[in-house]
């Protein structure tokens, strides 16, 4: 796996020349089926297809392929949209209607429960892992729980609100009817077919072999890649933005999202696959946490009076640490790539915040301003980290009225690193302007740049209002 | 070889044959019938003491010759003990072990929760004498008493080479061995410097215990110079922690253990050495007068880089040093001046903006150090010391916008500002010798813009 992806991320300077165009034609065409057109072309750039092994063709056309639902309209697709950098289309016209979650199911009327995250760059993930200090670190989704690439792509075939097929055995039963099951059979045999267990197993190794190899999905033709290389310079604002993300003593965005290589041989790829509590405010929009409109398949595990449901993220309920004690991963959730970030709004696992402004918004004011965030109460008491039980450092009453109410925290929110390390009222790490200059210099993470025509990437409306108010 | 000094025995009829002849022409006048007189004899009595005046100053300088020259020797031997196999030891005598030791108490003094007892370093060197030629060195280490995937310690080779000799003036020597920079690379055992732990300048910019792998062409000529040239493995910016999240050290300790010199973070010990690019060094010493060892020394060579990001032009790394020490009886003083330079820094450094670790145009540092033997009885020997010295490890930056800083401004995550990467230390301080292999070490260190780093250390050292 490490040499296919070697040999993919390292075009030579003329082809990465290409991307960006190349790439903008494959967001062009690619609605509806996710990806782009699959010709030939032999040029071996992004949404040609060319160059692909006979896995990732196979697993580009399932990735595509609609039939493999129950519902007959979702595919890997229909959540994860390229023009969306491969995270859900929650544009009211989209097939979420705007929802923050996705919908999926026989009828495509079930939501989810998290954000749908995006599948650019994941290939770079390593499998699931804890680190020598006992780090959790790696895998897929953004709970981990699905250890390998593979094992992620399979996931959604059989989950009910989503491509909602009843086991195995009924996503088989719908391959067998493709037109691209000669493939399957000359890949893996026919007889694989007879073991639906194994055979989805093997639908997941071609789906992972298309996000491998597929530089659809990590064309590194952004601002900030061709800017590494010599070929862009940085406004002004970005490059203030770029400073203010590296500094440790200011955004400190760095020490989980690095911009500088990890291993000496990949280009950045902004997130350290670490996990971590940052206690994201409850989000009511998420049908699961309001009760009024939770769905019966809403995993009940909390009697605390507070909430009935939470996503605790590495310790459950959809991950399942087979009886480990995992109760200081409470609420912990995989660091994603800041690659096209601008693009992949709503934020976090819960998709609490609409903006990149009011995402930083909240890391830089989350302890000086907890009363913007949190339920608040009229004597000044804030209930911060309210989507986390008491038991893990959730709930934690204090008051914007008396200085110190936030002194002492034990829990899993992560209150020690810059910015998280402040107190009621004190200067938060970043200011307005600062906070605009971060996002200008995100939105250079955007893929589709071109050096010789600048102007030409459509960046988000977001990007554009941080660059007016510089 | 026996010391070229002069012994108490030679001392004496030295003395005894420049008085005879004044005795002589004394004894002469006082006979002679009647012709003397008083005023002869003042002057003959003068004249005895302007000849006695000028033999004590002869004999001052005969005995501080012989002082320097023992001094000289001994460190030509404790050299000779680390570099090269003398052949000794009960299995064979073809082989030899040796080694050396320190330990450290060293307590900051505006912080005590970070006092710190370490077994800082067990060496053990094993030696193997091929033929009268031809040599086998190699010394392996193991730093902070355990070593192991979830400790701080290392097993570390520090040396391994062979040294084989070409003719009476030059040899050769190929494997892992010491750069030739400074006065303490080459000989860093504990007995051989002064201070519990080695200097900033040796540490921070000269990375001591610096050695490459690479052949090198060595040897001296009789009029005491020595010299040395080698192509060797370089060093690899692509190790370079360009942004790290916190100070990578918050006591002097930390600061000398945690490989933040520009060197010291690059260099690659010849660990799957990245051999692409090769150094060159060049290195001449002058011991020609007794009791004074002056050098200098030039190392340079392309470094290796990170592949991401693409299309880095190349750089440079060349540090070069010059170094003396004089050891006038009693007194030993010291003194090196190193500067370093990284070129083609600023395409680096600008794609790192804001980042709390730039990597510096240049780098340098120096020191002026004196100690006294101010006592010596039946193998003890008391040497107190005073040492000054001035590191910088970012001289200079490029590619630095106007308006940015190459320290983060801010505090780091413990609160406290981040440390500056250059200051001035007073060192003051004494080794106690038990034997010229066993030193207890005392000293109190003053940082100057880093005042948190200031401490007070104990020290046990040893060689053998």
């Amino acid at each position: 796996m490490a040499e296919m992806q070697t040999q993919n991320h390292s075009l030579p300077a003329s082809a990465r020349a290409l991307l960006p165009m190349l790439f903008l034609a494959a967001v062009l065409t690619g609605c509806g089926g996710g990806i782009g057109s699959t010709s030939g072309g032999g040029s071996g750039q992004p949404g040609t297809g060319d160059g692909l092994s006979a896995a990732a063709e196979l697993g580009k056309k399932i990735f595509a392929d609609t039939a493999l639902s129950v519902s007959g309209t979702q595919s890997c697709g229909s959540c994860h949209v390229a023009a969306f950098a491969f995270t859900a289309d929650r544009t009211a016209a989209g097939p979420d209607h705007g929802s923050t979650v996705p919908l999926g199911g026989p009828n495509m009327d079930l939501p989810g429960f998290r954000d749908t995250p995006s599948l650019m760059y994941l290939s770079f993930s390593p499998d699931f892992f804890f680190d020598s200090d006992g780090g959790p670190n790696g895998g897929f989704f953004r709970d981990g729980r699905a250890g390998t690439l593979a094992d992620q792509a399979i996931d959604p075939f059989t989950t009910p609100f989503e491509m909602a097929n009843a086991d195995a055995a009924a996503v088989i039963a719908k391959l067998r009817t493709r037109p691209y099951l000669a493939d399957f059979e000359a890949l893996y045999g026919a007889g694989v077919l007879d073991d639906p267990d194994t055979a989805l197993k093997r639908m997941g190794a071609a789906l992972a072999a298309f996000e491998i190899e597929s530089n659809d999905f990590h064309p590194f033709s952004s601002k900030y890649d061709f800017f590494q290389s010599g070929k862009a310079t940085l406004s002004a604002q970005e490059l203030r933005g770029l400073a203010l993300f590296n500094d440790p003593s200011k955004g400190n965005c760095a020490g989980c999202h690095p911009s500088t290589t990890a291993d000496g041989n990949t280009r950045p790829l902004f997130t350290d696959f670490s996990y971590d509590n940052l206690g994201v405010p409850r989000n009511a929009a998420i049908h699961a946490n309001n009760p009024a409109t939770a769905q019966s398949y809403t995993p009940i595990n909390s009697d605390d009076g507070a909430h009935d449901y939470y996503d605790l993220g590495l310790c459950g309920p959809f991950r399942n640490n087979g009886g480990l004690n995992t109760s200081g991963l409470c609420g912990a959730f995989k660091v994603p790539t800041l690659r096209n970030i601008a693009t992949t709004a709503p934020y976090f696992h819960n998709g609490r915040f609409a903006t990149l402004k009011d995402a930083i918004g909240f890391y830089v004011r989350r302890d000086t301003k907890p009363e913007e965030f949190y339920p608040t109460a009229a004597d000044g008491s804030v209930t911060k980290f309210d989507d986390l039980p008491a038991a893990y450092g959730g709930q934690f009453i204090v008051n914007i009225n008396v200085p110190g109410s936030d002194a002492l925290y034990v829990g899993n929110v992560n209150t020690l690193e810059i910015p998280y390390n402040r107190h009621i009222g004190e200067t938060p790490a970043l200011g307005t302007t600062e906070i605009n200059d971060v996002i200008a210099f995100l939105c250079t993470l955007t893929d589709g740049y071109d050096p010789q025509n600048p102007t030409a990437q459509a960046l988000p409306a977001q990007c554009q209002a941080a660059a007016l108010s510089p | 070889m026996k010391p070229a000094a002069l012994n108490t025995r030679s001392t004496l009829i030295l003395i005894a044959a420049a008085l005879l002849p004044a005795a002589a022409s004394y004894a002469a006048d006082a006979t002679s019938a009647g012709s003397s007189t008083e005023q002869k004899l003042e002057q003959q009595v003068e004249l005895m003491q302007q000849q006695l005046d000028v033999m004590k100053t002869q004999l001052q300088q005969l005995k501080a010759q012989n002082e320097a020259l023992a001094a000289q020797q001994q460190q030509t031997a404790q050299a000779q003990v680390a570099a090269a196999a003398a052949p000794s030891g009960g299995i064979s005598e073809n082989l030899s072990l040796w080694g050396y030791g320190e330990v450290y108490y060293t307590h900051p003094t505006h912080d005590g929760a970070l006092t710190q007892f370490d077994l800082a370093r067990a060496v053990f060197g094993i030696g193997y004498r091929f033929d009268d030629r031809t040599v086998f060195n190699s010394e392996y280490e193991v730093e902070h008493g355990v070593a192991s995937a979830d400790d701080a310690g290392e097993f570390e080779v520090e040396q391994f080479y062979v040294d084989h000799q070409l003719s009476s003036v030059a040899s050769i020597k190929a494997g892992l061995f010491l750069i030739p920079a400074g006065l303490l690379n080459e000989h860093h055992e504990p007995t051989n410097f002064y201070g519990v732990q080695r200097n900033f300048v040796e540490t921070l910019i000269i990375p001591s215990t610096w050695r490459e792998g690479g052949v090198a062409l060595h040897g001296s000529t009789q009029s005491g110079l020595t010299w040395d040239v080698g192509l060797t493995t370089g060093m690899n910016l692509g190790g370079w922690d360009i942004n790290p999240e916190d100070p990578q050290y918050r006591t002097a300790l930390d600061l000398i253990n945690n490989g933040v010199g520009p060197l010291q973070a690059t260099h690659q010990e010849l660990s799957l050495a990245n051999g692409q690019k090769l150094s060159q060094y060049v290195s001449l010493n002058y011991s020609g007068v007794p009791g004074l060892l002056a050098g200098a020394s030039v190392f340079t060579g392309k470094a290796a880089l990170p592949s991401v990001p693409a299309g880095l032009p190349d750089q440079r790394v060349t540090l070069w040093e010059g170094h003396v020490r004089w050891t006038p009886g009693a007194a030993d003083l010291s003194a090196v001046y190193a500067h370093g330079q990284i070129s083609n820094t600023a395409t680096y450094n600008i794609i790192n903006t804001g980042a709390s670790n730039p990597v510096p145009a240049s780098f340098l540092g120096y020191y002026l150090q004196g100690a006294y033997t101010v006592w010596q009885h039946n193998g003890y020997k008391l040497a107190p010391f005073a040492r000054w010295e001035h590191y910088d490890m970012g001289n200079s930056y490029d590619g630095i916008p106007t308006g940015y800083t190459t320290v983060p401004g801010g505090l780091a995550s413990d609160g406290k500002p981040w440390p500056l990467p250059h200051d001035r230390v007073w060192t003051l301080g004494a080794n106690f010798y038990l034997t010229p292999h066993v030193v207890l070490k005392a000293d109190y260190q003053s940082f100057d813009a880093n005042t948190d780093l200031t401490r007070f250390d104990l020290g046990l050292g040893l060689n053998y």
